[in-house]
């Protein structure tokens, strides 16, 4: 065979081409469609609501098995009078690499001072469901399944006052139905807000949030018919008074019971591990965020805590936890010791000294390149927009950073990971998601007030995939606390499928099972959750491309 | 200014005949004391020891032993001879100096201080043992003690710089901010200089106006890097402002100038710990321990290494003692209760715990947030 001296040029030039292709490509509202743009209502008053949106979500809302998207605004409140109406935003994707606004015609645009968003199958009934958090009020959407949502927020019975951030749906007592933990933040005062004078500027700063008292977070029971009651009075979800911002729900004891990891601000971490009934019949939660060593620093303070995650990070079987924190607290990432203890190992995973700097929201652990092991990706921005004025080292804006694991440790490589890791944002919520269904999982950013970023995941590693959709029968619809095990090339791997996380997001609820180099995957199992625990195998699955399984 | 408080060390001499017998006693102190002017410290030490040898009883003698062994940098050699001399003949003030001084170089402030208040007793218009005093005092923490004792020297020489150095600086750390701008104005008034950049950013700093005590510590560090207290300052003011690494440089220096820098021991090693160099934070802190003996911050940081390290009964028993004294350190408090829960004292933990809800709970009681409606 012949090679001409043109083609012999491109082979030689092709390993440098593949070299300098970022793994990420931002995707700019040009090409996207989408040109919303995020209303943070600063004031001079620099009320603090104003720093602390928005968050976002892929969804699929009308079920065509193609992401869609979802943003969150701000809105009237009892400190901001838009001059011009907010309202949230539903991107329907077009499955060419565009999206169109549908806000109108599908009736969730908000209305409320919006905060973050939750998705999930809540009446199982196939369709996605809205959960918006608010300073003020929620809303629960309700999908019609014809492209349009009802507000049924009140008929619910989740009328929620006060000021609500991140959000999760998770089955806690395995009756087949989602319930909903609201995180609360601070007291921030009904009739007056406190202003915290005078900066160096001569201007009003943003209160640290340890100036304003905790609040206890909701948990809402799913009844089955549509509505939901507080359940959280008797337990230590009640008595633990925080200033939560993220959450995250997980199973740490392997025990086939939800916990709930949450990040609080100036005040410890709390870790509710689900204990089941007590004799009494009441569902209790352990608070044990002390015990279980992800409360507090080392150093015993509490730190600022926004954003969360869990994951199964080192393949012991066990999940580990993640928490960001704000510039100088460095995050945490929580080596599960397997006996409801945890280990920060984020300085040996080079997390520590990465994140010293920076403060830290949506997060969301992710196998980006479907080697099988899971990577790391962070978004940040400081909340005070004056901090240039104080520091010489911390920025307002700050990059987003991309982790990779190899040999069982984390490294940070977004140094490589494309142009779109060398530009600085306000960050707040982020999510995860393969919004054009080519396996490999993209990033939406939602900054403060700015335009969200869509980053397209352009990994040229060629390793195979699976994906799943996962639709529960007698388990909840959305399948949360399955566990997925597959085998491809001699190595089984196992992931939970857990709920929440990041920072007031919701990523998508399909998994994306890696399998590297591997031609083929031998297997893969589910076993569902409670009440049936059933175990479901299916032999040589075909891979790259989405399957869904139904409980069966 | 203070380096010149405690640089001099006095050496005793006695009047010897001019021609003393080859080999006699009277000769080799002859030599001792040439050699140790001409700085032959060794052979200094070594005649003082024959002398000494011959004539046990000599105060002189074995005080200037001490100084050639304080000369040599064996501070702890020197302490054992100004004490030996000293418990020869008690009232002799500049060995007493002396005595303070080396303490005072072994990083024992309070020993040195103990001894320079007698010394201030007795003579109390003496300015040298007086700055010494007011420098360990500064380095105890005790500045309210300071502004009581330099006052009336600032009254008296106003003009004096080294006096309105040390007065002015414990006025700002004592958080007198009014009367120690009166007293920065007057250093002011001879021109920029480190010493008064160096006040400025202190004040600064103590009203947390971290970005400008960077700007005028940065300079007093480049007018004058041998300033005591530049870089330490300096270091506090990076790490304030998100800069760590520049931070430990700054102490590290400022270590390199005085190694008995409290501050910057217990900061080093802060910085240390974070990047989980435990040991040589260990090594600051014991140091900085020995600066300030008990401590409580430096002992909660020690601790807190031993448990880090896995070694859960010593941080235990540390903790317990530390919140005995301190029963409001909420972080020693969350640390105990680690400890007794990794030691499967559950109760103990869930007792500790308890408390540090309650501190909790208290200092949230006095935040602005809290009385709002």
């Amino acid at each position: 065979m012949k090679i001409s001296r043109r083609e012999l040029f491109a082979l030689a030039a092709a390993p440098l081409l593949r070299g300098s292709t970022a793994l990420f490509e931002e995707v700019p509202p040009s090409v996207s469609g989408i040109t919303w743009v995020h209303e943070n209502a600063m004031s001079p008053k620099r009320f603090l609501p104003e720093t602390l949106g928005p968050g976002c979500a892929f969804l699929d809302f009308d079920n065509d098995g193609w992401m869609d998207i979802y943003l969150v605004n701000s809105g009237p409140s009892d400190f901001y009078q838009p001059a011009k109406p907010l309202r949230n935003a539903l991107y329907k994707n077009n499955r060419d690499g565009t999206f169109t606004d549908v806000t109108e015609k599908a009736g969730v645009g908000g209305g409320t001072f919006g905060m973050g968003v939750a998705v999930a199958d809540y009446d199982n009934d196939g369709w996605p469901d809205i959960f918006v958090t608010s300073y003020g009020n929620c809303i629960l959407y309700k999908n019609n399944h014809d492209g349009t949502f009802t507000d049924v927020t009140k008929k619910a019975g989740l009328e929620t006052p006060g000021w609500t951030t991140s959000a999760v749906w998770f089955d806690y007592d395995n009756d087949g139905r989602l319930d909903l933990f609201i995180c609360s933040f601070v007291d921030y005062g009904t009739t007056q807000h406190l202003s915290c004078g005078d900066n160096k500027l001569g201007r009003n700063y943003y209160c640290i949030p340890r100036t304003f008292k905790g609040t206890a977070s909701f948990l809402y029971h799913n009844n089955g018919d549509g509505t939901f009651t507080q359940v959280q009075q008797g337990t230590d979800i009640a008595r633990a008074l925080g200033k939560g911002l993220g959450v995250v729900a997980t199973d740490i004891n392997n025990d086939g019971l939800m916990d709930l990891f949450v990040a609080n601000d100036t005040v410890q971490n709390f870790l509710f591990v689900n204990r089941g009934k007590d004799k009494n019949g009441k569902w209790q939660f352990e608070e044990m965020g002390l015990a279980a060593e992800v409360g507090y620093s080392e150093n015993g303070q509490a730190r600022s805590g926004m954003g969360v995650d869990a994951a199964d990070v080192f393949g012991s079987g066990y999940q580990d936890l993640f928490v960001a924190n704000v510039d100088q607290e460095m995050f945490s990432l929580y080596k599960n010791q397997k006996n409801e203890t945890f280990r920060d190992v984020a300085r040996v995973n080079n997390v520590a000294q990465s994140t010293r700097l920076l403060s830290g929201w949506g997060l969301k652990f992710f196998d980006y390149d479907n080697d099988g092991t899971v990577d790391l990706i962070l978004s940040n921005g400081h909340p005070d927009d004056m901090i240039e004025s104080y520091s010489a080292q911390v920025k307002y804006k700050e990059p987003i950073l991309l982790f990779h694991q190899e040999g069982g440790k984390l490294r940070n490589v977004s140094g490589e990971a494309g142009p779109a890791f060398s530009k600085s944002y306000p960050a707040r919520g982020l999510a995860v998601g393969d919004f054009n269904n080519d396996g490999l999982i993209d990033v939406l950013i939602a900054s403060n007030g700015g335009a969200p970023t869509l980053l397209r995941n352009q990994v040229a590693a060629n390793h195979h995939w699976l994906g799943l959709k996962l639709q529960g029968a007698s388990c909840n619809r959305d399948a949360i606390g399955a566990k997925v095990r597959w085998s491809a090339g001699g190595v089984v791997r196992s992931r939970l499928k857990n709920s929440g996380g990041s920072y007031l997001s919701s990523s998508d609820p399909r998994e994306v099972l890696g399998i590297g180099k591997a031609e083929k995957m031998d297997w893969v199992e589910i076993t569902w959750p409670k009440p049936s625990s059933k175990v479901q195998k299916i032999e040589n699955p075909a891979i790259d491309r989405y399957m869904t399984v139904r409980e069966g | 200014m203070r380096c010149s408080a405690v640089s001099a060390i006095v050496l005793l001499f006695c009047s010897l005949r001019a021609n003393g017998q080859p080999g006699s006693a009277e000769q080799i102190l002859r030599q001792a004391l040439t050699m140790h002017q001409a700085g032959d410290i060794e052979g200094a030490i070594g005649a003082y020891k024959k002398y000494i040898a011959l004539k046990p009883d000599s105060p002189m003698a074995i005080s200037n032993l001490g100084a050639a062994y304080a000369r040599a940098g064996r501070f702890e050699d020197a302490i054992t001879q100004y004490r030996l001399a000293l418990k020869l003949q008690p009232a002799n003030t500049p060995v007493e100096l002396n005595l303070a001084l080396a303490h005072y170089k072994l990083g024992q402030a309070e020993q040195a201080a103990a001894i320079l208040e007698r010394i201030h007793k007795a003579a109390p218009e003496q300015l040298q043992p007086v700055l010494l005093l007011a420098d360990c005092w500064l380095s105890m923490g005790k500045n309210k003690a300071v502004v009581e004792l330099m006052t009336p020297f600032g009254e008296r020489q106003p003009d004096d710089l080294a006096i309105a150095y040390v007065l002015g600086t414990a006025l700002v750390r004592d958080n007198q901010l009014l009367r120690g701008q009166v007293v920065i104005e007057r250093i002011l008034r001879n021109g920029d200089s480190a010493e008064a950049r160096l006040l400025i950013g202190t004040t600064k700093l103590s009203v947390r106006d971290y970005a400008g005590a960077l700007v005028e510590l940065a300079k007093a560090a480049e007018l004058n890097p041998k300033l005591p207290d530049v870089n330490s300052y300096y270091g506090q003011a990076l790490l304030s402002t998100g800069d760590p690494v520049g931070a430990a440089a700054a102490f590290r220096k400022a270590l390199a100038a005085n190694p008995n820098d409290f501050v910057a021991n217990l900061q080093l090693a802060v910085v240390l710990k974070q990047d989980e160099n435990l040991g040589e934070a260990s090594k600051y802190l014991r140091r900085a321990l020995q600066v300030r003996p008990g401590d409580l911050s430096v002992r909660y940081q020690l601790a807190s290494i031993d448990f880090s390290q896995g070694k859960l009964e010593p941080a235990r028993a540390a903790l317990e003692s530390i919140i005995k004294e301190a029963p409001n350190f909420t972080e020693a408090h969350v640390t105990l209760a680690t400890a007794y829960y990794r030691l499967k004292r559950k109760a103990d933990g869930d007792r500790e715990r308890a408390v540090v809800a309650k501190l909790n709970a208290e200092a949230q009681a006095k935040e602005p947030g809290a009385k709002m409606k």
